[in-house]
């Protein structure tokens, strides 16, 4: 049994090498907390303190979005190696985010910021990429059970395609199934209200916290 | 230099590989690149803007280098395009460095400038900015009005014909819309000959070929934005586009800034895919007239106002440009605050500064997040020209540049960024003029521009 002292330094490994985008050293952390018997929930804890740190780097012009990328593949290394070590009953399942930028919008990049912010706050993202068709998006989301489709639209005359998304999942019957948040340059507060979504980031923090909250999260 | 069939074929046939590790290959690639040319971050007792000819020689072998040693990526058909060095330098001696734009006596030349030189810059007075159909062919009048404006870019749009822009067809309509509306307001403004470059409503290749005929499209003398994505990244429906417009003699401009924060990461890496962005453009859409630079990928959050390191990474990449190919590099001028305020007219001020110092033309300048009608007024180009102008007749040079920009930016660090207001609230477009407001507002700017050392008379 670990003494107060190794749990402390190993849950600070832990989130060193998780801080540090070291998916080795997050790998070599989280199996010191299996060997050592420590609570796994903690590690997991560990885990999402440590997004929130992440993030608050990103916002501030200290990482970029590769150290996102290699920060979410160190938490995901980590978190399986924990997660194989709890009973599957006491195991949260992951919220799903269904992501991409809407049919005719070849723009990404506020789109890739989100999806990776959202993987390190311990979302499973499916990013569909750009140009994607409304069907995709519905067709996706039942397929993987998702709780949240996010749509971005950087182009004032491609944001239509949000509202025909949403007024898919009407004609199906399986509105109240999603959650859907909108994004972009062209995207505001009212016109997300106009199409009925039910949450819009401004940008990829406020899409994070909305996606948050619209799972109870926060 | 290397045809566009060939760059179309390479699409076809380079090596495949997936979206996400090209991506992260790519950070690789610039951090090696960065760590091998000894491209530094910017720090605080750096000058304003680049004064270093050496950085910006490296900066362009960085970005040639990462050309022909990286390639370049179609996301289209998921495959890597490879470059020989030969290839892309031959590309270089064989592009022009100026570019005839449209047609009669309103016909121009767009040039490349040198650093710090001493003619007037070029001038896209507008659009690439959203504009409400009603007031479109009497926006365009305005800001075609304006005497030295070279060539003027087209605008974004929500509802044509009261219908709402969306699906293929609508969208081609549109399209065509906004040249007939383009070709309008120029005529309106006696100026018929004027160069129109279309902003894509979308960048479908049918909605983009829609309007590459002479009767009611473009016409030769005209352009087509036709921009090279993030990450060194092109794709099928552009390409298509950049051969079809260099067939009907249409001319093309680019987006060609890096953004930092990306997968280029830091302003070092931004300098390095600056660069080389512009010169994908050259070789794969045959574009001479490029938008360069570096921009922020955070800079869209109309966070307070921070131009470093920005302001030293844009210097570097059009410094290294100018010196080393016949780019003709274009300030896209993204003010973080809206029209009719202080805010942004001292930020377009600054970069016109930043533009005639480091060799680029003036491009359009607007408000990064518009709402509708509330992208740009006449009065940022005509103040942006105003700028470059007295910063020439003072014989600014580089190191003055410098430090009137550093004196600028006093001005602007940690002042909120203000929303602004639609161009109806405050410009009178039937007498094209300010309101009252808002006039004493740019002559306020002016006033203090003044004590900077420029003179406006």
């Amino acid at each position: 049994m670990a003494s107060e002292n190794e749990i402390k330094q190993t849950l600070e490994s832990l989130r060193k090498a998780i801080i540090e985008y070291d998916t080795d050293a997050a790998v070599s952390a989280a199996e010191q907390v299996v060997a050592n018997g420590i609570d796994p929930m903690k590690a997991i804890d560990v885990i999402k303190e440590s997004s929130g740190v992440i993030a608050d780097k990103f916002d501030s012009g200290e990482y970029f979005l590769p150290h996102l990328v290699m920060a979410g593949e160190a938490m995901t290394a980590a978190s399986d190696v924990l997660e194989k070590a709890l009973p599957q009953e006491s195991l949260g399942a992951k919220k799903v985010v269904v992501i991409g930028t809407v049919e005719a919008d070849m723009h990404s990049v506020g789109k890739n910021i989100v999806a990776m912010m959202l993987r390190t706050s311990g979302f499973e993202v499916h990013d569909l990429g750009v140009d994607v068709k409304s069907s995709a998006f519905v067709t996706r989301a039942r397929d993987t059970n998702a709780d949240i489709i996010a749509l971005s639209s950087l182009m004032t005359t491609t944001r239509p395609y949000q509202r025909e998304v949403i007024e898919e999942l009407e004609s199906l019957g399986i509105r109240d199934n999603y959650k859907v948040i909108v994004g972009g340059g062209s995207v505001t507060q009212e016109w997300a209200d106009e199409i009925g979504a039910d949450g819009h980031g401004k940008d990829a923090v406020e899409a994070v916290e909305a996606a948050r909250t619209l799972t109870g999260q926060r | 230099m290397i045809s566009l069939l060939e760059i179309a074929e390479r699409t076809q046939k380079g090596r495949k590989m997936p979206e996400d590790a090209w991506n992260m290959s790519l950070f690789q690639k610039i951090q090696e690149l960065a760590k091998k040319y000894d491209i530094p971050k910017y720090t605080a007792d750096m000058p304003f803007l680049n004064l270093d000819d050496g950085l910006a020689d490296r900066a362009f072998r960085a970005g040639l280098d990462l050309i022909t040693e990286h390639g370049v990526y179609c996301t289209t058909t998921g495959r890597v395009l490879e470059f020989a060095g030969e290839e892309v330098e031959g590309a270089i001696r064989e592009s022009p460095a100026e570019l005839p734009v449209g047609r009669g006596p309103d016909a121009r030349v767009i040039k490349q400038r040198e650093i710090a030189g001493k003619e007037p810059l070029n001038v896209c007075p507008g659009h690439h900015s959203p504009f409400s159909e009603d007031l479109a062919p009497l926006v365009v009048k305005n800001f075609a009005q304006i005497p030295r404006a070279d060539f003027i870019e087209g605008f974004n749009f929500v509802n044509v014909d009261g219908r709402e822009i969306q699906g293929e067809p609508l969208e081609v309509y549109a399209t065509r819309r906004q040249i007939g509306w383009m070709r309008e307001g120029v005529r309106k403004a006696g100026r018929p000959g004027l160069a129109i470059v279309l902003y894509p409503i979308n960048t479908g290749a049918v909605t983009l070929m829609s309007v590459l005929e002479p009767i009611s499209g473009l016409q030769p003398g005209d352009g087509l934005l036709t921009s090279v994505l993030p990450d060194e990244k092109i794709e099928h429906d552009m390409l298509a586009a950049a051969i079809a417009s260099q067939q009907c003699g249409v001319w093309r401009v680019s987006s060609s800034f890096s953004m930092l924060g990306g997968f280029c990461g830091g302003e070092d890496g931004a300098i390095i895919e600056g660069v080389a962005k512009a010169l994908t453009a050259m070789i794969c859409y045959r574009v001479y007239v490029n938008c360069t630079g570096v921009e922020h990928i955070r800079t869209a959050k109309g966070s307070a106002t921070h131009p470093q390191p920005l302001s030293w990474a844009r210097s570097v990449v059009n410094q290294a440009l100018n010196r080393h190919s016949n780019i003709i590099c274009m300030a896209w001028i993204a003010s973080s605050s809206g029209p009719g305020t202080e805010l942004n007219l001292l930020e377009t001020a600054a970069r016109a500064i930043e533009a005639v110092a480091n060799g680029a033309n003036l491009y359009a300048p607007r408000h990064l997040t518009p709402r509708m009608n509330a992208g740009q007024t006449p009065v940022q180009p005509e103040l942006m020209i105003e700028v470059a102008d007295a910063v020439i007749r003072a014989g600014m040079g580089r190191d003055g540049a410098a430090e009137t920009l550093g004196s600028l930016a006093r001005q602007l660090e940690g002042r909120d960024t203000e929303r602004g207001y639609t161009i109806q609230e405050c410009y009178d477009l039937v007498n094209h003029k300010p309101n009252s407001d808002f006039l004493q507002i740019y002559l306020k700017v002016k006033d203090y521009l003044h004590t900077l050392g420029l003179d406006f008379d």
